[in-house]
């Protein structure tokens, strides 16, 4: 990638990893730590990877902070203790909205760049 | 760009927290904790490859040191900036007169008001933790329990620690450590001990909490005198205006004003405006004292980002 493309690639994250990460702790039933999420998303992943891993956990931590998620530390003996995620009320809420929004924004930028070739 | 890559995750955590030293010392705490767990995990996932490889390609999986540093950098700005009350903007920057009478509407004051207060209390708490946790280690010394009850003790003080910590960002809104410490690499018990007793944040805590007691005291005492004459100032006058009424169910005719002028209507007046300006010195104080304390605490319980 050159450098526009990794600062376009750059700006389209700053909310949308947040969420996908909703969307993947939606999905779930289970608690998941940050590690397990950023494995679950390197795997969806095709070719190079839209962004890095370490990038996840900041944004974890502000979603929580805003109340999205909620967590709880779990002692590990593999390392430090871990940070459990899970999705709140709040958290589904706001994931439906943007959902939408995200879909109204897909099809809206699709309409224009039908034509561009690949 | 040109530093080598990281081969161990020591040398790792280590990059990163130089690309953070400028940061909050609670961010880097956060960020090295989320790193840690990160490549430790995928460590131990690889046992077939060993640490440097794995560190090999962490760069394009989690994220080079510094770019993982800038996420965090970015994200703290951004999250700092959406949780801030939104101030309302006047038209120009607002009066001194206003500024000084603003801090009522600044909840942070009458929270660093409420820690004022309290610490009398935990300055007690602390104080007779220390002492008594450091007399009966010196004395269980020469048992054998001596030593794993010193070990708990520090344990215990690390945990004080991290609430004080707590309890400050509740107050003040300064960021705190949200976590322990970061144990660093998992070493044998014995070199874990050694490291916890040359590390010098383990002699400042306890110099923290034992100096919550003087502070305590200086602190209760600057909040409760300071509401009690700004308090006696503004009711002063009503008492003696409700005194010549005959309005006070009792004989209070002992309230005298010295000089007697302040029993003027005037003198009144001036009266309460000196109390008005007193509790508003004092809420500015008080607001300030917390912020020191902050400061305290950032130097004293925290270890240092570098």
């Amino acid at each position: 990638m050159d450098d526009h493309a990794r600062k376009f690639q750059k700006d389209l994250n700053a909310g949308l990893v947040a969420l996908v990460l909703l969307a993947v702790l939606d999905q779930t039933s289970e608690d998941l730590y940050g590690y397990e999420i950023a494995k679950r998303l390197q795997k969806a992943n095709e070719g190079e990877a839209l962004f890095k891993e370490g990038t996840v956990y900041p944004v974890l931590r502000a979603l929580s902070a805003n109340g999205l998620l909620t967590s709880r530390i779990v002692p590990s003996y593999a390392g430090p203790p871990r940070r459990y995620y899970r999705i709140t009320d709040e958290g589904r809420a706001v994931l439906k909205d943007w959902s939408g929004i995200w879909r109204q924004t897909r099809n809206f930028v699709d309409r224009f760049i039908e034509g561009v070739e690949r | 760009m040109t530093r080598a890559a990281p081969r161990s995750i020591e040398d790792y955590l280590k990059q990163l927290r130089e690309a953070l030293k400028d940061a909050d010392p609670a961010l880097i705490q956060d960020a090295l904790y989320d790193a840690e767990e990160y490549l430790r995990a995928e460590v131990a996932s690889h046992p077939e490859k060993s640490e440097a490889d794995v560190l090999e390609l962490i760069a394009s999986t989690y994220g080079a040191p510094e770019e993982v540093a800038a996420a965090y950098k970015d994200t703290e700005a951004k999250v700092s900036a959406a949780l801030r009350p939104v101030q309302p903007k006047s038209a120009q920057s607002p009066s001194a007169i206003r500024r000084f009478f603003g801090i009522y509407s600044d909840p942070r004051a009458y929270t660093s008001l409420f820690y004022m207060l309290l610490t009398l209390a935990t300055g007690i708490v602390y104080f007779v933790f220390v002492v008594t946790g450091l007399s009966l280690s010196a004395g269980l010394a020469v048992l054998i329990v001596g030593f794993p009850f010193f070990l708990a003790f520090i344990g215990i003080a690390r945990v004080i620690a991290l609430g004080e910590g707590r309890l400050l960002e509740a107050v003040t809104g300064e960021r705190m450590p949200r976590r322990p410490v970061h144990p660093g690499a998992p070493t044998g018990i014995w070199s874990r001990i050694i490291d916890m007793l040359k590390d010098p944040r383990t002699w400042t805590t306890l110099a923290y909490l034992l100096l919550m007691l003087p502070l305590g005291i200086f602190y209760f005492t600057i909040a409760v005198t300071g509401i009690a004459v700004a308090g006696a100032l503004v009711v002063a006058p009503l008492a003696t205006l409700a005194d010549r009424f005959g309005w006070l169910p009792m004989e209070v005719s002992t309230i005298q004003m010295h000089p007697a002028w302040l029993a003027s209507p005037l003198g009144g007046v001036f009266t309460v405006a000196l109390g008005v300006v007193i509790l508003t010195a004092v809420m500015h104080g008080v607001r300030g004292l917390g912020r020191a304390q902050v400061a305290l605490a950032r130097g004293l319980l925290v270890r240092p980002g570098a």
